[in-house]
Order: C-alpha cells, then sequence, then structure tokens
C-alpha cells in the first residue's frame, strides 16, 4: 500500500479557563472559529471527523459524541465519523486517527477536534471523574487521581536525584510566562515569579498549586489533508512526518521505579525514526506539563539531558527561547490549563503557528523547522509523541 | 450495595469453560502470612449509598465478579491475590487468566501482611467523591515483605508528616461502611 504524506493545513484553538459554556456549545465554537479562519475550507470537503473527548459521559453526561460533535460544528462526515478516548492524549488520538487515515487513502480531507468540560458544580464529583482514568476498583478506592500519583514521582526524583523545589518552579514559571502571552491560555495575562509560586499551597506533597496543571474548559480543532490538497488550503503546512506510541502497564503496581519512563524513550525514538529526524534537530518540541515534574522526567526521558538532570536543565533554561531547544512555548498545560481532550489539538495549532510565524513575539521560536508533541496520558503509562516539519514540498 | 446482602450465586462459577481461579495454595512461598482478628479491625463509620457509577469499591458478590474470592478471604483478614500455576507468575490486582500462558487455572495465594514505603504522598485537596471527609490522607506505593509486588494504598496510622520513605507498614483490611471489604496500610510502630 502506498502511504501519503499528510500535511496540517489549519487550527484553532477557543479560550482555555472556567468557562459559562456546555461541551456542545464549545463544539460549536472551534467549529465556527476554524471555518472562520480557513475561508477556502467547506463543509462538503470535510470527508471524516475524529473527536478528540475523554469524558463527557462524566463531565457532561453525554455519550456518542461524535455526530454530535458533528451537527455542533456543522459537518456530515461520509467516510470516518470516530471518537477517539485516551484520557489525556485523547486529543493527539484523534489526530493520529485523521493521520493513519489520510495516509492510508481512507479519508483526503479531516477534522479533528477535541472537547472537554471540566468544570461542573460539584469539584467533588469532577475529581471523581479523574480519578477513573485510574485503575478504578484497585486503585481508585485508595484515593488514586494524578496529584499524589505525580507527587510521589517528584518526591523519588529528589531523594534519587536532588531535584529541588526550585527547580520544579523553573518549569512552571517558564509555562507560565509563555502562557502570559497566549490569549486563549487559562492564565494569559497572569505572571507567577519563581517565589510566588513556591509559596503557594501544597496540594500533594511535595507538588503545590502552581506545579499542577487545571481543571479546564476548552476545545481545539486541527485539519489534516492529502499531499496534493496542501495547498489549496495554505501556504505553509506542517507535515506530520512520524508518529510513536507506547504503553506498558495501567495499574500503579506497575510503574516502576517511578522517575525512568521507557515509554517516552521508545515511542520518541519510533516517531523520530519514522521521521528520519533527529533530537538534535528539533526547534522546539510541545511536552505534557501535566505536572512540572512531569516535565522534567521528559527532558530526560526523550533524551534532552541525561537520567537525573532534568531539574538542572530546567534551572539553567535550557528548555527556553535561547537555550537547547524551546520547550511549551505555548505556555504549556501549566498555563494553557488542560482540558482533556482539547490539549493534544491545541498542541498540534500551536506548532502551525509556530511554523507560521503567527505566534506573539514574546514566545515565537525563531524560524522553527522540526518540532515534537508528546502526550503522557493517565499515570504515565501510556506516551503518544508526533513530528512536525514545516517546508513547502511535500 | 453490599456484598453479604445481596442475592448470592455459588461462590464459584460452575461455567466449565471460565473457571474462577479456584485452587487454594498457602501460604505463598516467601510470604509471611498471618491473619488479623476481626475484632483488631477498626469500627467501620456507616456508609451512606452512592450511585454505582460514582462509586469507587469494587462490587465483590460472586454475582458480579470472578474474583469474589478475594473479598471472602479478605473479610477472614487476608490480603491475597492469585498465581500462575504453570509459570509461577504472580499477580496484581488478580485475574481472572494468566497474561503470560493464558490459562484460567489459577491459585489463590496469600500475600505478606508487611511491607516498607517505596514512595508516599498526600491527598491535602481535590480529593474524589466520597472521599472528601477522609482529607487529609496519604497514599503509597508499598514493597511487600519478599515478594516482588509493589502495592498502591491508603496508608493510615502517621500523618503524612510523619511518614518516611522506607517505614514500615501494614495490611489492614477493613469494613468499607456498607459491608464491603478493602484494604489499607497502616503504619507499624
Amino acid at each position: 500500500m502506498t502511504v501519503r504524506h499528510v500535511a496540517l493545513v489549519g487550527g484553532v484553538t477557543t479560550p482555555f479557563g472556567v468557562r459559562p459554556t456546555t461541551w456542545a456549545e464549545m463544539a460549536q465554537e472551534a467549529g465556527a472559529a476554524l471555518f472562520r479562519s480557513m475561508p477556502d475550507l467547506r463543509a462538503d470537503d470535510v470527508d471524516s471527523l475524529f473527536v478528540g473527548a475523554a469524558e463527557p459521559e462524566r463531565f457532561a453526561f453525554q455519550s456518542h459524541v461524535a455526530p454530535l460533535a458533528a451537527e455542533q460544528m456543522g459537518l456530515k462526515p461520509r467516510r470516518i465519523l470516530q471518537r477517539t478516548e485516551l484520557a489525556c492524549a485523547s486529543g493527539q488520538s484523534a489526530i493520529r486517527s485523521a493521520y493513519a487515515a489520510i495516509a492510508a487513502g481512507l479519508s483526503d480531507v479531516a477534522v479533528a477536534v477535541g472537547v472537554e468540560k471540566m468544570n461542573l458544580p460539584s469539584m467533588a464529583e469532577a475529581n471523581a471523574s479523574m480519578g477513573c482514568v485510574m485503575d478504578r476498583p484497585w486503585d481508585g478506592p485508595h484515593g488514586a487521581t494524578a496529584p499524589p500519583f505525580f507527587a510521589m514521582v517528584a518526591q523519588r526524583h529528589m531523594l534519587e536525584h536532588g531535584t529541588t523545589p526550585e527547580q520544579l518552579a523553573a518549569v512552571s514559571e517558564k509555562n507560565h510566562r509563555f502562557a502570559n502571552a497566549n490569549p486563549h491560555a487559562q492564565f494569559y495575562a497572569k505572571t507567577f515569579s519563581k517565589d510566588k509560586l513556591m509559596r503557594l499551597p501544597i496540594v500533594a506533597p511535595p507538588l503545590r498549586l502552581g506545579d499542577c496543571s487545571s481543571m479546564t474548559d476548552g476545545a481545539a480543532a486541527v485539519v489534516l489533508v492529502a499531499e496534493e490538497l496542501a495547498r489549496k488550503y495554505t501556504d505553509a503546512p506542517a507535515w506530520i512526518r512520524g508518529t510513536g506510541q507506547y504503553s506498558d502497564f495501567h495499574n500503579l503496581a506497575h510503574a516502576g521505579s517511578l522517575t525512568e519512563w521507557p515509554g517516552l524513550t521508545i515511542a520518541s525514538r519510533e516517531a523520530l525514526g519514522r521521521a528520519g529526524c533527529s533530537l538534535k534537530d528539533l526547534d522546539f518540541a510541545e511536552i505534557h506539563d501535566c505536572f512540572t515534574i512531569s516535565e522534567i522526567v521528559e527532558y530526560e526521558a526523550l533524551g534532552l539531558c541525561p537520567p537525573g538532570e532534568g531539574g538542572r536543565f530546567a534551572l539553567d533554561g535550557r528548555g527556553d527561547i535561547g537555550g537547547d531547544i524551546v520547550i511549551n512555548p505555548r505556555g504549556g498545560l501549566l498555563g494553557c490549563g488542560h482540558p482533556l481532550g482539547a490539549t493534544g489539538i491545541a498542541q498540534a495549532v500551536e506548532v502551525f503557528e509556530q511554523f507560521g510565524r503567527k505566534a506573539p513575539p514574546a514566545r515565537q521560536v525563531p524560524d522553527p523547522e522540526w518540532a515534537l508533541v508528546h502526550n503522557l496520558s493517565g499515570s504515565a503509562n501510556v506516551h503518544s509523541v508526533m513530528i512536525y516539519q514545516t517546508g513547502g514540498a511535500s | 450495595m453490599s456484598a453479604t446482602a445481596r442475592p448470592r450465586r455459588s461462590p464459584v462459577p460452575s461455567e466449565p469453560a471460565t473457571p474462577a481461579p479456584s485452587r487454594e495454595e498457602r501460604p505463598a512461598p516467601a510470604a509471611a502470612t498471618s491473619e488479623a482478628a476481626p475484632s483488631q479491625r477498626p469500627a467501620a463509620p456507616p456508609r451512606p449509598p452512592r450511585p454505582f457509577l460514582l462509586d469507587f469499591f469494587p462490587l465483590e458478590g460472586s454475582d458480579q465478579t470472578r474474583l469474589s474470592r478475594f473479598f471472602e478471604r479478605l473479610r477472614e483478614g487476608r490480603l491475597s491475590t492469585t498465581r500462575c500455576p504453570r509459570d509461577g507468575e504472580l499477580h496484581w490486582p488478580p485475574r481472572v487468566a494468566c497474561p503470560t500462558c493464558h490459562t484460567e487455572e489459577l491459585s489463590w495465594v496469600d500475600l505478606p501482611e508487611h511491607g516498607r514505603i517505596y514512595a508516599f504522598s498526600a491527598v491535602l485537596g481535590g480529593a474524589p467523591l466520597g472521599l472528601e471527609a477522609d482529607v487529609p490522607f496519604a497514599v503509597g506505593l508499598v514493597d511487600l515483605d519478599g515478594v516482588p509486588l509493589r502495592l498502591f494504598g491508603r496508608i493510615d496510622g502517621k500523618p503524612w508528616t510523619e511518614l518516611r520513605i522506607g517505614g514500615a507498614v501494614r495490611v489492614e483490611p477493613y469494613d468499607v461502611g456498607d459491608g464491603r471489604m478493602f484494604y489499607r496500610f497502616r503504619t507499624v510502630e
């Protein structure tokens, strides 16, 4: 079978935050914004729709969301319509599925949309929904949610490698600084110094409020097309060059050392190998900073620094503009918020905007050619990676 | 939703094609086993009924799970799991089929009662529905003595500020508050 090249030719993000809107209304917002941003895209062009949504049954009491989203967006998919659920990576999962469908010739123009409504009248109910991402009957009754799990990762990383609260705060300060220049971010136009971050309340020791991404409402959408259609929609396509994924456990009993994430190493090598590029070629990366410690372990698992040196990598600004590689110029999950199904799509929108030199100066990566996008899901038990390249020819 | 109050069928499903793990095998090699007397268990505070889909605790009756033996043994003070008699693999959580050789003829084995904390944190806010009243509470990963299992669990006893990595804990079965059983860890002086 001939594999076709696939281009990302447009994308939008709704405002992220505590929104006075429903799940369906945000799907409408994303669809309307997408078509407004792409005058050459007609609804009839779109043959397939992939909907990233982690827990609409829980957060919006709504199942069968793929046709709901299609109707909200004004689409009538005639080839593939499906929802993708992979918890925190549901959005990237939608893009990977659309990519696979187009590469295989089953679709020519596909939309991947991600929507999540997480702020409910009862946050205890919302927290319970987050808890059922874990192995619910075995880990859930103990109170397993994301913050205590990633707190244990931070505790072990501090014990084994001497990582400090200031190093954690350096990650949060950087990503909030970028979000400060991102109008769609939950923490847009808000400043957080390291000192301020290190004085915020403890959520799950040793993690403080500023070490954790938020419960966020939001949506995002991108358009993927077969190579021969790319120029119809944009002069600056983002080409999907490779993808990789790895999962090796679910119950927390099998989380291993906590401080090593071999699944990310494997998934990123797969993706880079398929793209035919190396880590050194990357100009920026959108990686899954659901917690500050996540970004630090990801530096190490990606190979940006040796194991144990992720904290120093952060504090030395090697993931900042002017450093080795720009990490999370969008503002990350820490600064933008983390609407589960929308996050992976919003990261891809950032790649498109960075390649098109459309990011505000405060967070525009200089002359980017290669970008990596990573999402973990659950207790870092799944890692999903995509590689994008800018450029003219397919 | 109580296991004891539910209509019960035979504790072992009779379908020959899908036998439940049934062979008794105890004690587990290298596993010190002991049984907590029911009187030593903490009294269970009453638990208000909760819609099933907002309840973290598993349904434990044999009409709902092929692993009801786990909860029956928990009621006897024994934390147990399944082991594959063919390749010796110790599972967690207990299973109905071996993930390696795929047999459904699994054995039940008791797990050690004692272990040491590998990592811990605490829930100081943002607790799931039903656990808000317990805040603050500690959780951790515990290496059980003598077996290659590191279990996640609630850690009661000392407050989280006094826990330490390597600290000793023991398994404590408890009544969920509505007749069902679960387990947690308790610090050992």
